[in-house]
């Protein structure tokens, strides 16, 4: 009853369905539930479904190695992970880097070779590009980093329609922060129509990427 | 129902943004007006205050830790987590040292739209009257800067002492992991019960609205 009940609330909630919440087994319950809808794509990922879809920002940044780095050409016809964070962040954006870096361990190397996974830094001060390489390298050698200046990031943030990074000042020049809560899933089209929120768990990652690198956004 | 609509994802995730500062707030909030005084009782108590290590259950203490462990690190910040249960009256996670860092917070994420941040707890983490807090990833987690090593191994051992307003100083010793869901095991993710006491995290309040809404 409660499912049914909480059915209405879930139409509005194409967003951020955290899946930490649907303990994998929606498959199974969905087409038991003579209420749901007919499958669609929606339905098929445990990650939130964004309407319209972020677009991909338009940008050169700096890679790891200090080249230049075209996000759209360069990942184009790509599936492409975009997450925007900082080394200097001991929870959130680790966390978020560990299970992506987990899942797609989970998915076999050839499949994980088919999935970008690109980090934009919201902390240019401190994160060169060796900074980064090192962190991303904590996870997984394949990780592209990226930075530039803060002009450039902000417009990656409006880009996103993203607040602009903000700073916490924690003392003796420690400082935190603001960065995106989701990892954004973009489609060989340029546009990331599933965003993956905090909190979302191992299995949940491994089940969403591996409909998307099987079968694909569209089925 | 057509939810498709941008206005209509922004204000989701506002609304879930909200939900999360709201109780954010809740927790830390619900008493706000005597942190500085708390803030010096727990200077004071932590001095005659009883040490109880690990999940040990000695005599006097309401409080028990369970489940300590810190990130594996390659620079010079971490964080550590931990479950903490309350079974006496309302008490406050005030402050904490660790012996690999000389600058240690104890922090709150906040969601606000499609951005998080976090920073430290003003006046410090209150743990309710018979109910668990759990300090997990992505939630309130204990920051570890500075960290002279600049890396945290896994296996290593970190030392914490816990400062409560009324428990007073508790050791705990973390074991440093990896963290990611192949090594956090059932314990590590078992927010359950902080949900259930509905004075759970952010971040365990956030999972809870989530299945709600789904």
């Amino acid at each position: 009853m409660l499912r049914k009940t909480l059915a209405a609330a879930l139409c509005a909630v194409a967003v951020l369905s955290a899946a930490a919440c649907n303990s994998g087994d929606d498959d199974a319950s969905d087409s038991t539930d003579p209420t749901a809808s007919p499958t669609t794509t929606a339905d098929r990922f445990r990650g939130g479904i964004v309407t319209p879809p972020f677009d991909k920002p338009d940008i050169v940044l700096t890679d790891t190695d200090g080249n230049p780095f075209d996000l759209r050409k360069e990942t184009e016809g790509e599936l492409t992970l975009l997450y925007i964070g900082y080394t200097h962040c001991p929870d959130i954006c680790p966390t978020h880097m560990l299970e992506v870096a987990d899942a797609m361990e989970q998915l076999g190397a050839e499949d994980a070779a088919k999935l970008n996974v690109v980090f934009i830094t919201a902390d240019p001060a401190r994160d060169t590009p060796e900074v980064m390489r090192k962190w991303l390298d904590h996870f997984s050698t394949s990780f592209i980093g990226l930075t530039g200046t803060e002009e450039q990031i902000n417009s990656v943030h409006d880009q996103l329609h993203m607040a602009h990074p903000t700073f916490t000042d924690l003392g003796d020049g420690n400082y935190a922060v603001s960065h995106a809560a989701l990892v954004l899933a973009y489609t060989e089209d340029n546009v990331a129509p599933l965003a993956f929120p905090n909190g979302f768990e191992l299995e949940n990652w491994v089940h969403d990427l591996n409909k998307l690198i099987d079968e694909g956004w569209e089925q | 129902m057509n939810f498709r609509t941008p206005r209509r994802v922004a204000l989701l995730l506002a609304m879930t943004a909200v939900s999360v500062s709201l109780v954010a707030a809740a927790c830390g909030g619900d008493d706000d007006d005597d942190d500085a005084a708390d803030t010096a009782t727990a200077t004071t108590t932590s001095t005659a205050a009883t040490t109880t290590t690990g999940t040990a259950t000695q005599v006097a203490s309401p409080i028990t830790i369970s489940g300590v462990w810190a990130r594996a690190t390659t620079n010079d910040v971490s964080a550590a987590y931990m479950m903490i249960k309350n079974t006496g009256v309302q008490d406050r996670l005030v402050s904490a040292t660790a012996d690999v860092s000389p600058k240690v917070q104890i922090h709150e994420v906040i969601t606000e739209g499609n951005t998080s941040k976090m920073q430290e707890i003003p006046g410090g983490l209150v743990i309710p009257a018979n109910a668990s807090v759990e300090l997990k990833p992505g939630g309130y987690h204990i920051m570890l800067m500075d960290l002279p090593t600049k890396k945290l191994d896994v296996g290593q051992k970190v030392e914490i002492d816990l400062v409560f307003e009324k428990a007073g100083k508790i050791h705990v010793t973390a074991e440093v992991k990896q963290g990611g869901g192949m090594d956090m095991g059932s314990g590590g993710m078992s927010g359950t019960g902080t949900a259930t006491s509905g004075h759970g995290m952010g971040t365990a309040t956030a999972s809870a609205t989530g299945t709600a809404m789904r």
